[in-house]
């Protein structure tokens, strides 16, 4: 018995011996990396070669804005022209990998611009991965006039940003707002129109009637917004290339947080009629409005899932103001927000993972976003008082209004990656809020 | 009846009695300790620290003293008032605090009246002894003179935190161009986390409360055993299947074609830790996209005998978890840390490079991934 037991012992062991052995010599060395870092990708954009005298101004302005717009999204870093080993005097000119990897630019962007006669102009790009030594996707080139070089920038930092992200381009759009000035017991409200970066801003109405809540359309030449003009908040749709107002003939005592459909055929909104408010969806063809709601609470701010196929709103039907999302017909809905405080302004995102809303807690508002089943709620922002969040239309940035406590406290628009990160004010030209992102310009 | 019958139970009457009347069942009980504990809500224990501490509380344990024979016991002692702390905003019910720790040793019972010691009276609030489940007050270091040999000036204040990097400037009026004063001011550094604007708030508050952990892990449950086999094994299955074994293990190494097997011994634990610290410090998930950041990539390369990989080696073998576009970028972004990291060789030992001369990393971003 002593012995079958030794003899059992000593060949086990020689087995473990030879397995052990067997395993750490099978096969490549096989590493897991969990842990890395969150930081800027760093680039260098030398000026772009202006290939004629008219271009020279141009192509480092268009140099300038695709920097910018990089930087802008948090994600990168720019390496400063001081820092370049060596320069590119030419669009063609083979690149020195190392001389970029010496400075440690893991990316590099070089272009071209050529302005003819008649006011056209082209502007083209490369975009190198530095550490591969190679370029990351083919040269592009755009071509347009030169009262639209900002316009070409965007689409070529567009561009660059989606090879190097994976993300898609948002750059090239614009942003509708209400434009406030004078004081806060006095305020004018205007809407007003701006690229995406606060730049070339253009009024679309006077100082005239109060106006809120203006909202794109899907393919951004109308906006819907609720105007004080007659006394009561009505449901106005503005042309933006002619700017041409029509005012929306709908029943109800007051008619506001309109929306569009995805394929912007209708509209939803709120209509209060005797002390109760619920949603409606109203068609452009002149059909009349199909109620969706019929609670005797307050159901307001719907917003489309981008299939078209469901909203998500705000009611209070619980007891305080939580979200909701119900088919696009109507019927039942099912409560997604049951955490601690006020939730309100849904909106979804336009990949459609997302839920965005504004959240009132213990005093502070925030930012925040959720599944579309209300579960991973992340709070982005905190405040004295955040609102009214807009989606890029890449669902990647959310651009709200953030309104600063005491007398003199004026709202502004404010981005903020969904991550939570490069939380930064978008500068414009007066007091600002409610803003409504665009899609890509065409 | 017999002479010995009566004896007999004389005799057994005579021991039952004793044991009844005597000492037989009067053994002395065993002495035993008693902890009475008040307990109070957390609310009242901060309102308690926050009066401040009592300097050094006295707590006066009662202790009965054993009577004498033929001398009546005397009553214990008055617990020694200790001195008044800071009177706390909030009372606590006097009546409800029990003596806080009393040790009570039970006289034998053959020496004693049936009159208990008489009963010390409440001490006073503050001396309570209570159970506290949650932090304790960490004691504040005696205050010491600190100087310093000599004078040291003062250290630069550090950098605001900006988007843009800008150096401080003063406003000089001798100069022809006023300038316009600022603070410096850099980008926030590389992080390892996400932390937004909302959680800074609550971190904030949180290590403003207390930095006690509040909750603790539980222990993981102890693991079934395993059932027992059912199968008698003998002397001869054993012999079987240790041959088994053995002819399997050989087996595996014959069928794995030889020149691709590295020899010698394999790295250790730290070695393999020190490649995959190399490597992350350089993979840079920050400018990937949302569906990147969930995608698993395994890269393989082959590697010099420097330490460094060989770039054109360098390939996606396998990812899971998203679209081919999207492991596409998160192969870029591997492929960047591996180049850029290793550029100077990664410390690998020299000796055992059949073992890492071709490497696999899996590259998994479930920890630093948007949720």
């Amino acid at each position: 018995m002593m012995k079958a037991l030794s003899i059992f012992i000593a060949a086990f062991w020689a087995v473990v011996a030879l397995t052990t052995t067997a395993v750490a010599q099978n096969g490549p060395l096989r590493i897991e990396i969990t842990d890395g870092v969150i930081e800027p990708l760093p680039f260098a954009v030398p000026n772009f070669q202006p290939e004629n005298a008219a271009a020279a101004e141009l192509s480092q302005n268009i140099a300038n804005v695709v920097a910018a717009d990089l930087v802008g999204t948090g994600l990168f870093r720019q390496i400063g022209s001081d820092a370049f080993i060596s320069q590119v005097s030419n669009f063609s000119a083979p690149i020195q990998y190392a001389d970029w990897k010496a400075i440690n630019a893991q990316a590099l962007i070089t272009g071209a611009v050529n302005v003819s006669g008649d006011g056209r102009m082209t502007v083209k790009f490369r975009v190198y991965d530095v550490f591969s030594n190679a370029e990351l996707g083919d040269g592009l080139q755009f071509a347009g006039t030169t009262n639209g070089w900002r316009r070409m920038a965007h689409k070529v930092a567009d561009a660059v940003y989606s090879r190097i992200t994976g993300e898609g381009p948002y750059f090239d759009s614009r942003v509708v707002f209400v434009s406030e000035t004078g004081p806060k017991n006095d305020r004018k409200k205007r809407l007003a129109i701006m690229d995406y970066d606060g730049q070339n801003t253009q009024f679309l109405t006077d100082s005239s009637a109060i106006v809120l809540a203006p909202r794109f359309s899907p393919t951004g030449d109308r906006v819907i917004y609720t105007s004080y003009a007659s006394g009561f908040p009505r449901i106005n749709v503005l042309d933006v290339a002619s700017v041409g107002i029509r005012q929306l003939d709908m029943p109800g005592e007051m008619t506001f947080a309109p929306r569009f459909s995805q394929d912007g055929q209708s509209v939803v909104f709120s209509l209060s009629n005797g002390g109760n408010t619920d949603l409606y969806r109203m068609s452009f063809n002149g059909a009349a409005p199909t109620r969706l709601t019929s609670a005797p609470s307050i159901e307001t701010a719907p917003s489309f899932s981008p299939d078209g196929q469901r909203i998500v709103f705000e009611s209070d039907r619980s007891g305080s103001p939580q979200l909701y999302i119900m088919s696009a017909n109507g019927g039942e809905a099912q409560r997604i927000s049951f955490g601690e405080g006020r939730y309100g302004t849904p909106v979804w995102s336009p990949r459609g993972d997302l839920i965005a809303f504004t959240k009132q807690n213990k005093g502070r508002f925030h930012i925040g976003v959720m599944r579309t089943d209300g579960s991973e709620e992340r709070l982005l922002t905190a405040s004295f008082l955040d609102e009214g969040p807009s989606w890029s239309p890449n669902g990647r940035v959310i651009m709200f209004t953030r309104e600063t406590q005491g007398a003199n406290g004026a709202p502004a628009l404010y981005s903020v990656d969904i991550s939570g990160r490069n939380l930064k004010q978008v500068r414009t030209p007066n007091a600002a809020s409610d803003p409504s992102w665009g899609p890509l310009q065409r | 009846m017999k002479p010995g019958a009566y004896i007999s139970g004389i005799g057994h009457a005579g021991l039952i009695g004793w044991l009844f009347f005597g000492p037989g069942f009067s053994a002395d009980p065993l002495p035993f300790e008693v902890t009475e504990v008040a307990v109070i809500s957390a609310e009242d224990f901060a309102v308690l620290t926050a009066g401040g501490q009592p300097s050094d509380p006295v707590i006066e344990t009662a202790q009965p003293v054993t009577p004498v024979e033929d001398t009546p016991p005397e009553p214990a002692p008055a617990p020694v008032t200790p001195t008044e702390p800071a009177a706390p905003e909030l009372a606590p019910p006097a009546e409800d605090t029990p003596p806080d720790v009393s040790q009570i040793t039970t006289p034998p019972t053959a020496e004693v009246e049936d009159t208990p010691p008489a009963e010390p009276p409440a001490p006073a609030l503050g001396q309570s002894a209570t159970l506290v489940t949650g932090a304790t007050v960490r004691p504040k270091p005696r205050p010491a003179p600190r100087v310093a040999p000599t004078p040291v000036a003062q250290p630069e204040p550090d950098a605001d935190v900006a988007d843009v990097a800008q150096e401080q400037t003063n406003s000089n009026d001798a100069a022809e161009v006023p300038v316009e004063e600022q603070d410096a001011a850099a980008p926030e550094a590389a992080a390892t986390e996400i932390v937004t604007e909302a959680e800074k708030d609550e971190r904030t508050e949180d290590a403003q409360v207390s930095a006690a952990p509040v909750t603790s892990t539980r222990p993981t449950s102890r693991p079934n055993r395993p059932a027992p086999s059912t199968q008698t094994q003998t002397a001869e299955d054993t012999a079987n299947s240790v041959n088994d074994a053995i002819a399997e293990a050989l087996g595996d190494a014959d069928t794995t074609p030889a020149p691709q097997q590295p020899t010698g011994p394999p790295l250790t634990g730290g070695e393999r830790d020190a490649l995959r610290v190399a490597v992350s410090q350089c993979w840079n998930v920050g400018s990937l996209s949302s569906e990147a950041l969930a995608t698993t990539v395994v890269v393989a390369m082959s590697m010099t005998q420097d330490g460094k990989p060989v770039t054109n080696s360098i390939q996606l073998k396998s990812f899971s978890g998203g679209s081919e576009s999207a492991a596409n970028k998160a192969y870029q972004a591997a492929r960047r840390a591996i180049i850029r990291c290793g550029a100077n060789g990664y410390n690998l030992p020299n000796e055992k490079y059949d073992q890492w001369q071709e490497i696999e990393m899996t590259f998994n971003p479930a920890k630093m991934r948007l949720k």
